[in-house]
């Protein structure tokens, strides 16, 4: 049995799972549930599909070039059967699949650095400029107390950035 | 999911180009006809100067399916169209040439020759 993988999202296709599409003139489109088959039928193109593998490889979301995928090919040319082999095959595939998962991280980890300080930044801004929706502006310049959370909660939000960039 | 009246493409060179079906060979009252089903059919538009002409019935075998064909180890294949090559009443094709991928279930009905002339067989 051999495991495919999906024309539209990349997954993989496991038997009994799934439906195969032939075109006359016998290209063979594979896709792994009724999801990907659906969007095949609209005519989507998965690279402008966000949640598919080719969006995903495409926009640099996903690590593109590593050696852990090279392992993993098809092969048309069968092999003779070796216990040996099969055993060290069985043992490196456990291995590989760990590595390629923590380059992964690492690289979703690079991905995301400064994420939480621009957010903040973000959140501080929007609230300085949003104030006035909490309190009106007027109440503000005759009750002289009330302004104060105002300068208080923006002092707050510019300490917290502070100690994010510290950080 | 093919029955009387359903237009069918042509996958030979017979010199028919499009059948309609209208029956089914192999029981009383059978509604639909799939992949490797015989059906009796009439020609409704043939290239011209060909032994075969237009509104003559014959019979024909159907090749490929919209509908989905379901294989028993799961596999699920659907065709582009519906389409049947014309033969003869021993089961042999009428015309020298198959086009298009063929399923491999007509093998086991014993449409050797149709199998052996398709260009690819899925």
């Amino acid at each position: 049995m051999r495991l495919e993988k999906c024309w539209f999202c990349s997954s993989t296709v496991y038997p009994g799972h799934g439906i195969q599409f032939v075109r006359n003139d016998a290209k063979i489109f594979r896709f792994c549930r009724s999801k990907c088959h659906k969007n095949f039928k609209m005519k989507r193109n998965p690279r402008k599909v966000k949640w598919t593998k080719a969006y995903r490889r495409l926009h640099g979301k996903d690590m593109t070039q590593d050696s852990t995928f090279e392992f993993e090919r098809k092969r048309n040319r069968p092999e003779r059967y070796d216990r040996n082999l099969a055993e060290n095959t069985l043992k490196a595939i456990k291995k590989i699949d760990k590595i390629r998962v923590a380059r992964e991280e690492r690289h979703h980890k690079l991905r995301m650095k400064g994420k939480k300080a621009k957010e903040q930044k973000e959140a501080a801004i929007e609230l300085e400029q949003g104030i006035h929706l909490v309190k009106a502006p007027s109440v503000l310049a005759q009750d002289q107390s009330l302004t104060l959370p105002k300068i208080k909660v923006k002092v707050q939000a510019q300490a917290e950035e502070n100690q994010a960039m510290e950080e | 999911m093919i029955q009387p009246q359903t237009h069918l493409n042509v996958a030979d060179n017979s010199g028919a180009r499009e059948l309609m079906c209208i029956r089914i060979i192999g029981a009383s009252n059978r509604r639909y006809a799939h992949i490797g089903d015989v059906i009796v059919a009439v020609i409704k538009e043939a290239v011209p100067n060909t032994p075969l002409e237009r509104s003559e019935v014959i019979r024909a075998v159907i090749v490929r399916t919209c509908k989905e064909l379901r294989r028993d180890n799961g596999m699920i294949i659907r065709y582009d169209d519906n389409a049947a090559v014309v033969i003869d009443h021993e089961g042999n094709p009428k015309g020298t040439r198959v086009f298009g991928a063929i399923a491999r279930e007509l093998r086991q009905l014993n449409f050797t020759k149709i199998v052996s002339l398709a260009p690819e067989v899925l």
